[in-house]
Formats: C-alpha cells, structure tokens, sequence
C-alpha cells in the first residue's frame, strides 16, 4: 500500500494573463496514488492550472508544490520527475515515430541501447508496435494520442499530467486511451487530469474537481458529487414546470427542479416513485426521460451552464 | 544559466541532433537548393559580367567574388533556417514545445540551433569551396581555415535570425527581415565589388555589418594576403558573437520559457 502522501499542493493559486485572471485562487491536494481530474468547460482555467503544474508557464500568486518542490524553484527537478500530456501532441513531423521518443528520451539521459529498449517497451505498452517507423501523417489521431502518452512515459515518472487526453478522438480512440489510463491507474501510478467529458471523468477518477470560470466550486468523488449536488435520478420533461402539478402536491419527492430551454429537470431519489405519484395526480408526463442522475448534472446545478458546447 | 554556457549542455548537442535526424531524411535536395542558388550567381556575376570587367589590383571578377560567396552563403544559409525553419519548429511543428516539457532550459534550444547552423554553413560553404578550388580560384593553403569562419559566420548570422523569429508574429514576417536588413547587407559587403568607390557614408555602413569583416576574412585566406589587419575583422567577429548572445535571451526565455 502506497503512503497516501500529497504529490501536489496548491494554495491560493493564481495566475493572470494582464487583465484576464484565468485562475483566481484555488487550493487543492492530489495524493499520490489517485486519479485527480479538473472537470469544466473551455476556457475554465483547467490548461493554464496544468501547465503551472508541470512548470510551462509560472503563477502569479499562491503557492504550489509538486513532488514537494516549489513549482516556481525547480521547475528543472520537477520536469525530470513527472510525465507531461499536453493539450497539443507536440509531435515531431520530421522524425519517425520511434525517433521522437528516443530524442525525448536523450533529454532524460537515457541514451543508446537503453533507451531503444525502453522505447520499444513503451511501444508495447500504448499498443503501437509496429509503428516505430511511421511518420506522423500515416498515424491517426487515436495513434499519436498514444504516442504522446508514451513519449510521458519515457522517464518513469511519479505522476502523469495528462491534459484533455482524449478531446477530438473517434469513440473507438478514446475507448483504447482509456483502457491505458486506467491500467497506470490501477498500477498505482498519480494521475492528474483535465477534461470536459463527464464520462471521462466518471470512469477514470477517484476525485474530481469542478472547475469554472478560474475557481473550483466543487470537489469529491463522482458518486458524493452526484448525491450532494444532482440527487440520485434524474426526470427530464419536456415543456415548462407552469404545467407541472405544484411542489408541495409532490410529497416531498422532488429535491430540486430546474428549468433549462423546453427541458424541465427534476432531481429526485427515486424515478418510479415519482413517476408514480404523478400520475396518481393525473399528470401523464407527455415526452420524458427518466434516468440516472451523472456528472453532467452536478455540472448544470453548480455552474447554471451545460457542460457540453 | 547564461546563453554562452548553454553551448556547453549536452541539451545543446540533442536539439543539434534532432535537427541533423531530420536533415538527413532529404540531405540531396537541401544540398541542392542550397548551393545551386550561389552557383547560378557566382557563374553569372563571375564569369557573364566579370568578362566585361577588370577590377584593377584585385584582378579578375571572379576571382573577386569567388571568396566573397563563401560569406554570402554562411549569412543566407543560417539566416534561413534561423528565422524560418526554426519558426516552423517552434510554432507549427511544436518542436520547441515538447522539449520544454523535459528537463531543458530554452537557451539550450537556442543555443543547439546556433551550431546547427554553424554545421549547415561549414557543410554548403566548403561544397562551395570545392567548386572555386576545382575552378583554381584558391591560391594559399590558408584557405583551410575557411571551415573554422563558416562556422563562426554561421553561428554569428543565426543569432539575429533566430532572435526575429522569435519577435514576427507570422512567417511571412520575416521577409522584412530578410528585404531590409538581409539583402542590402549582402549588396554591400565586398561580396561582389570592392568598396573603395562607395560613397563614404555607406562604406562606413558596411564596416558595421559582421559580413564585411566575414568576407575580408574569406578573401584574405583564399588569396594567402596574411596580414594584422585581418586581426581586427576576426576580433570584430568573435565580439559580434559575444554582444548578440545576449539579445535573444530575454525573447527565447519568454516564449519557451516559464
């Protein structure tokens, strides 16, 4: 069993770009071990939160250590321990695709046959083996996607900073991307990550943090997240809640309503229950969806905003 | 870390690598572009126009310019690539960017930039000598040094470059670069004409300009006229080097820096 340690510690965090304050003063603890993901819209500060972590850009106030290293120090020391996803792949177009991670690989001073053998290794393991010779342009996105998760890989780090993993892959891509994901997870390697894909966020972390406009409004497990902010289900009618029998006819069985567009939401525990009840009023909800209460509505009833776009 | 030290990081000499892995994939055709270009000029300056002229005490035209070209491709050849290879590498192709994720100081990219071009200046320069040492334009065993200029031309010409491609917004930028400071040094330089008749004021411009004393450099060992003057152009050189080093730091520093 891993030490439960924090691997990264941030207090009051803030960076500004001139006027624009895209992070303004979050604090936050990632434990070694654990898949932590920032979960919000484009635009929230998620990238400009990820790249202060593993030190492209530095804060304009706050503290924040990684690996117990002030960010803002030893930016060097920090590099050489973590493995970075960044948003762009950052992939050499002129190199091969094995070339690419054995130059990165020279930066880590893993050199010759070592580092052909860790390649080859890495290789294995994003299910890219034969491939070593490609060029960019003969791999597809969900290839690259993978080589760039290699290529982070190449210096053993202690923790693995992915930024949206998987945005614009087909489905299949990200089925595979997440397949790996969770298998480091499971191997006990630190994952942090950015996404806008509640799905994403519900099947790979253990902790999520809700991220808008620069200031975490929520954080906890997917699952205490749901109960605390979105109930257990989820009644989506069609049409405008005047129609609706009044909230105290209701017994208590809806948590919270929300109107947003045609689409009245009714957060409650239990679907059938309720259901039942309305029609007990005569109430035939005419078009409707019952299901199960997700992220994606902790996100609506914390921010007011879908997180879709 | 300072800009002069970073030539000394291993860091350096990978980015340096990275860019020979790349070369090397289509070495023909970059050998091609660059030395046909220089040839079509020599040949026609040379031997189309010099055959109308005689240039007095330094002879032949094309003996003339024979030297000067050898300057004239160390400041295209790095001043290319510097500005416009290596904007492609930073902004389009995220060379630049995936280093700066590993454990590598942004001068060390500047700096593995800089001896790359000092190779690619060595490399298209010495083919070129090649060719005026066939045409029995070399007259002194000087002109084994030639290689030891080129690279300090080439490195001394991409530190500018480099710096430009750092500050253009967009690539097409770079022509002013290239149109208004570029060009008219090359003009002006003793690549193609001796600068005894230039009107005072432009030959004290010229003076100014790292070709001139680049080219007086080239002339003299290709010709084997030895003497202490050449002292104070290869000074002027190396202090050009030590002065420019520095100009790029702060830009290099903010674009890939943290």
């Amino acid at each position: 069993m891993r030490a439960l340690s924090n691997v990264v510690v941030a207090e009051n965090l803030t960076k500004r770009y001139g006027q624009l304050e895209a992070v303004r003063g979050i604090s936050f603890a990632i434990k070694a071990g654990e898949c932590f993901g920032f979960l919000g819209v484009n635009g929230a500060g998620k990238t400009t939160t990820m790249k202060m972590i593993y030190c492209r850009i530095a804060r304009t106030s706050g503290t924040l250590d990684v690996l117990g290293l002030d960010a803002a120090k030893h930016a060097q020391a920090i590099k050489r321990r973590i493995g970075v996803v960044a948003q762009e792949n950052a992939l050499d177009p002129e190199l091969t695709a094995f070339e690419n991670l054995l130059l990165y690989a020279s930066f880590f001073g893993i050199r010759g046959t070592a580092a052909r053998e860790k390649v080859s290794e890495l290789f294995e393991l994003v299910s890219l083996t034969g491939k070593e010779r490609a060029r960019l342009t003969e791999l597809s996105g969900g290839m690259k996607r993978r080589l760039v998760i290699a290529r982070a890989l190449v210096n053993d780090p202690e923790m693995l900073v992915l930024d949206e993993p998987t945005t614009g892959l087909d489905p299949q891509a990200r089925l595979l991307v997440w397949e790996k994901l969770t298998r480091f997870r499971d191997s006990g390697l630190t994952l942090l990550l950015t996404t806008h894909y509640m799905e994403e966020a519900e099947r790979l972390c253990n902790r999520i943090a809700i991220i808008d406009e620069g200031k975490i409004l929520a954080e906890g497990s997917p699952q205490e997240l749901i109960r605390r902010f979105a109930a257990n289900d989820v009644l989506e009618i069609i049409g405008s809640a005047s129609e609706l029998p009044p909230p105290d006819r209701l017994d208590g069985l809806v948590a919270r309503r929300e109107q947003h567009g045609d689409v009245v939401y009714l957060y409650n525990a239990d679907n059938r229950m309720l259901l039942h009840r309305l029609t007990e009023l005569g109430y035939d909800p005419p078009r409707h969806v019952a299901r199960r209460a997700t992220l994606e509505d902790v996100f609506l009833n914390i921010t007011g905003r879908e997180l879709v776009e | 870390m300072s800009p002069v030290a970073a030539f000394f990081h291993r860091n350096a000499w990978i980015v340096f690598t990275r860019n020979y892995l790349a070369w090397q994939k289509y070495a023909f055709s970059s050998i091609a572009i660059n030395i046909v270009e220089p040839l079509a000029y020599f040949l026609a300056l040379g031997f189309g126009l010099g055959s109308y002229l005689q240039l007095g005490a330094y002879g032949s035209l094309v003996q003339f310019i024979a030297p000067g070209m050898l300057g004239f491709m160390a400041v295209n050849t790095a001043t290319f690539d510097a500005s416009w290879g290596c904007f492609e590498r930073r902004v389009f192709n995220g060379v630049y960017e995936s280093m700066v994720t590993a454990p590598v100081d942004p001068l060390e990219i500047a700096a593995g930039e800089y001896l790359w071009q000092a190779f690619r200046a060595v490399l298209y320069g010495c083919l070129f000598l090649g060719v005026i040492t066939a045409l029995g334009l070399v007259h002194s065993w000087w002109a084994l040094l030639c290689p030891l200029v080129l690279a300090i031309s080439g490195l001394l010409f991409s530190i500018p470059a480099l710096f430009i491609s750092m500050i253009v917004k967009t690539q097409e930028h770079l022509f002013y670069y290239f149109s208004f400071v570029v060009t008219p040094m090359s003009m002006i330089s003793g690549v193609f004409f001796p600068l005894d008749k230039l009107p005072h004021w432009l030959a004290t411009i010229a003076w100014w300009t790292p070709l001139y004393h680049a080219v007086n450099i080239f002339r003299s060992l290709v010709l084997g006229r030895i003497s202490s003057a050449m002292a104070v152009d290869v000074v002027w050189l190396m202090a050009a080097i030590a002065v420019l080093a520095y100009l790029p730091s702060h830009i290099v520093r903010k674009r890939l820096g943290n």
